[in-house]
Order: C-alpha cells, then structure tokens, then sequence
C-alpha cells in the first residue's frame, strides 16, 4: 500500500507490547525482532505480492529474494520459511504454480533457508511471497535509527527497477533491460549483508517499494538527524533514464513523491530524471548501508570483490538540518 | 485533433494508448483524457520525448492533457522508419536447430551449412532471430558459434529471444547474439522486407 495509507490505517491502534520485543511496530521497521535468550533473537518478516515478471520461475525466485532481504537488513541470518501462495485454480495451469514454487525452493536452497509449511488460498490474481523467520544476536540488531554525524550511507543495488518493471508491462522493455533486472531482482542480499558484519555499521535497510527516497526519510524521521544525498553518485539501471523520459514511471513512484516531498530540498543542478527514480519504488532492491565515515571506502572495496560490482557511496548523515532530505 | 480517452486506466496504458495513435496516424496535435495524476505526469513526459509541447487543462477530475507538434519536426519514431531505405533488408528467423523433418543428425547437418551459407545473401542480410529450439545454436558447445560470431562482428543483429532461453534453462549459456523479446521480433518483421522462416 502506498505509505501515506497505511499510517492513516495504523494510526492511534495500541499494539500490545513486551519487554523482550526489540524492534516492533512502532519502529517502522524492516522486519519485527524479539529477544528469546540473551544471545539470541528472533527476526520475523513477511513479503508477498504479484508477478512482475512472465517468466514463473524467476518470478519465484525474486519473491523469495524481496522476503529474505528483509532479514539481512536486520543484520541477521534468514533460517526457515513459508510459502504464501495465492492463485487464481481456474485460469492458470498448475504447472504454473510448480515452477513459481521451484524458484522460490532454489532461491531458499542457496540462501541456506529450510521450507517448513506454508498457506494457499484461492484468489482471482495470482500472488507469491514468503514468511521468514531469522536469528540475530541481541546486541547486533541493524535498524533503521542509530545515526551518526558524517556516517557514510552506501547502496548495493542500482536503481530503477520499477520504471523497467512497468516497461516490461508495457511490452517495451528491451530483452537486455529485462534479463538484467531479472537477474538483478533475483540476486540476494546475503553477500552484502556478510561483508557488513566485519565493519562499523551503524545503520542498515533495504530499498523495497517506498523507493531510496521513502527509505531514507524513515531512517531520519524522528532520528535527530538530517541525510544529504548525491545524486550523481547513485547507481541506477542505464534504461531507467530512457523509459523514465518516456513517461513510463509506475504509479508508485508519484504516490511516494507525494508523500515525502515535504521533507526533501532539492538543488537546483539535479536532473528531474535522476530524482523520478530516487522515488521510483524497487523490487528486491538492494541494501542501503549506513557506516562510520572512516571504513565507508574499505566497506564498497570488499563489496566489490564478492562480486557487488554497483556498490557506491552515495549519501552522509548531516547534524543539520534535522530531519531533512538534502539532495545534491 | 486527436483524441483519446484514458481515463480509469493505469499506468503505462495511457502512455501506450498514446504511443499507438501518434504511430498510427501522424498527428499535429493531440489531446489525451486521464483521470489521474500519475498518467497526467506520464502522458506529457512521453509526448515531449516525441517532441510535442505539452500543456494542461483540468476540467473536474479529469485532465486533458493536449500535445502539439512541435513545428519543422516529426515525431521521432516516423524519423526512423525514413531513416532505412537503399538496400533491402532480409530478417531470417530460425524457429529450429535443425533443417525439415524427418533424420535428426540429417536436419542438424543442413542446418549448420545453411547458416554458413547465409553470408551469401550479403549485406541484403539484415537480421538473424533465434525462438525456440532454435536458440540452442546460439550456445556454447553449438557447432555454429564460431560462424555466428563472425557474422555480428561484421555487424549482422543476432537476435536470440529471452523467454526460449529462460525456458530452456540456457540464460548463462548463450554466447552471440542479444537477448530479444517478443516487441523486438514483431517489430523486426514489420521492419523487414523480407521474413525467411526456418
């Protein structure tokens, strides 16, 4: 849903709460983590939502890989999974339903997650995703709130998969762009978060469907602190900027503008481009990390090495002014 | 002046809507109904990337987005199409790996002389497309490779399609030609003088 909805749903419900609840609610966060001993907690997360792709297969896998990532943002290790399934009996061959669920197996397999049930129902539009569960030391929980002035906020994934989504829906994607946002929405954020753990991280999410903009924003509501953005480092799909100067930019992207313009000063040199896909919202995107100034360097080098050729520092955290999106 | 209603329609299908009535008819101005303001946004940034200039009227909760041409230009797709005349452009399209029916090892055999046999057609030889088990020759291991190389480094377009690949599980595998979907081929054979089926 898009994000001004759901707080207005949210808004004023009391959530019960627990004193070993770590991450809840009220900390619009990536994922729910609860302390069961002092050494262990527990990561809870839960994705779902239509295919973007034709092909079923990939379209499992990238589900699977949007529901995970959630957990390595958390700084944790995603250990079982359910499959929420939705799936319209009387259009779709059930073959369908087998190679989407064969992706979604594939993708857990590597990221070393075991299927443990899962829930199906009957529904006019067909739907995939997972409910995972992860462990995370207490102490070591990654989330969105714990900044610090000159922090360095790096990216693991280009940007633009929504525009090149909608393309796709619009039977204009080139067969180039398709394969490589396929592969890209595909690819977990497993690596990224492993070479994280060796660094001075103080913060860490994922850019999902509130684009780098609504993410970012979460990260500094409330926080004490403002983040300036560069545009001209952020690493985005080169066809983005093609199908965005088209006009081919999914809804989402406008309704997440909407929402946080008001705490975004933009200068005057940043292409209207460039700013179309920092809203633009992400499937399975990428981490967006936020480290001590000092190791950001080190941090993208490693990133690098693991085969994470898009890594890039993109942004800082500001002391002023608070609260504030400042894009250059 | 033209005019489209796309109201109640989501995003890209006023872009689209919009795309197929500039291509078909050429229009000076054209003026489209959107009832939202994502399509208005999107439906003037495409008509300013066709070179129309964009204005907006709001008339209750509608918008009428309205585009003219922008004078001395045409829409840059018309500009393409004119932009390719002289030679003649032959688009074979192999839908098999192997040539007619019948012996297998037979079919592979002829399949293989004739795509070495294909440079005789010269530059009139536009484009090669690969579907279905056809891709399969664009692979590694395929007995043709070396000769299909050569023919893109002398600037033939390979086109070997995305979802045939993905179906057979030979996305890593393919080592000439670009990856195609079904717009790209569709529009190859409208292109084309000539569409070869193989």
């Amino acid at each position: 849903m898009p994000p001004g909805d759901l707080e207005r749903a949210l808004c004023g419900l009391e959530f019960p709460t627990d004193p070993n609840l770590i991450v809840g609610l009220d900390r619009a966060d990536d994922a729910g983590v609860y302390k069961i001993t002092d050494d262990i907690a527990i990561i809870q997360t839960v994705d779902f939502f239509t295919p973007i792709v034709d092909d079923p297969y990939w379209f499992g896998q990238i589900a699977a890989a949007n529901a995970l990532s959630d957990v390595y943002a958390m700084g944790g290790i995603p250990k079982t999974a359910m499959n929420l399934v939705a799936f319209p009996l009387k259009d779709m061959d059930m073959s369908v339903l087998r190679q989407i669920i064969q992706g979604g197996l594939d993708k857990m397999k590597e990221a070393g997650v075991v299927l443990v049930g899962g829930h199906s129902v009957e529904d006019k539009e067909l739907k995939y995703g997972l409910s995972v569960t992860g462990f995370v030391h207490p102490e070591r929980v990654l989330t969105k709130k714990a900044l610090k002035t000159g922090d360095r906020l790096i990216l693991t994934k280009p940007l633009g998969t929504g525009i090149i989504n909608t393309a796709i829906k619009g039977g204009l994607a080139s067969g180039q762009a398709i394969e490589f946002v396929t592969h890209l929405m595909a690819a977990l954020n497993r690596d990224a978060a492993q070479v994280m753990e060796g660094f001075p991280v103080h913060a860490c999410t994922d850019i999902t469907g509130f684009g780098l903009i609504g993410h970012v924003a979460e990260m500094v509501v409330d926080s004490g602190f403002g983040i300036g953005l560069w545009s001209e480092k952020i690493p985005i799909i080169p066809e983005a900027f093609d199908y965005a100067a088209m006009g081919l930019i999914p809804a989402g992207a406008y309704k997440n503008r909407e929402f946080r313009e008001g705490m975004v000063d933009i200068s005057s040199s940043v292409k209207q481009a460039v700013l179309d896909i920092m809203y633009d919202p992400q499937t399975s995107g990428g981490l967006l990390i936020c480290v001590e100034r000092e190791s950001a360097g080190d941090l993208v080098n490693e990133l690098k090495e693991k085969g994470i050729d898009d890594a890039a520092v993109i942004g800082e955290v500001l002391s002023e002014p608070k609260e504030k999106i400042i894009v250059s | 002046m033209q005019e489209i209603d796309a109201r109640g329609l989501a995003c890209p299908a006023p872009v689209l809507q919009t795309k197929a009535a500039i291509e078909k008819a050429n229009p000076n101005v054209i003026k489209v109904v959107v009832d939202n303001e994502a399509s208005r946004q999107n439906v003037c940034r495409f008509l300013e990337s066709r070179n129309f200039e964009t204005s907006v009227q709001e008339e209750g909760n509608d918008f009428h987005v309205i585009g003219k041409l922008k004078e001395g230009i045409s829409p840059e797709i018309s500009t393409d199409k004119k932009a390719s005349t002289d030679t003649k452009k032959i688009m074979v399209m192999l839908t098999t790996d192997r040539m007619g029916f019948g012996d297998d090892e037979l079919g592979l055999k002829l399949m293989i002389s004739y795509i070495k046999t294909l440079k005789e057609m010269g530059p009139e030889l536009w484009r090669l497309v690969f579907v279905n088990n056809g891709v399969k020759l664009t692979i590694q291991g395929s007995e043709v490779l070396s000769v299909l190389k050569e023919y893109e480094k002398d600037g033939l377009h390979i086109l070997v399609c995305g979802t045939c690949l993905t179906h057979f599980n030979l996305l890593d595998k393919k080592q000439v030609g670009e990856t195609t979907n079904m717009l790209d081929i569709v529009t190859a054979m409208q292109l084309a003088d000539k569409v070869i089926n193989i």
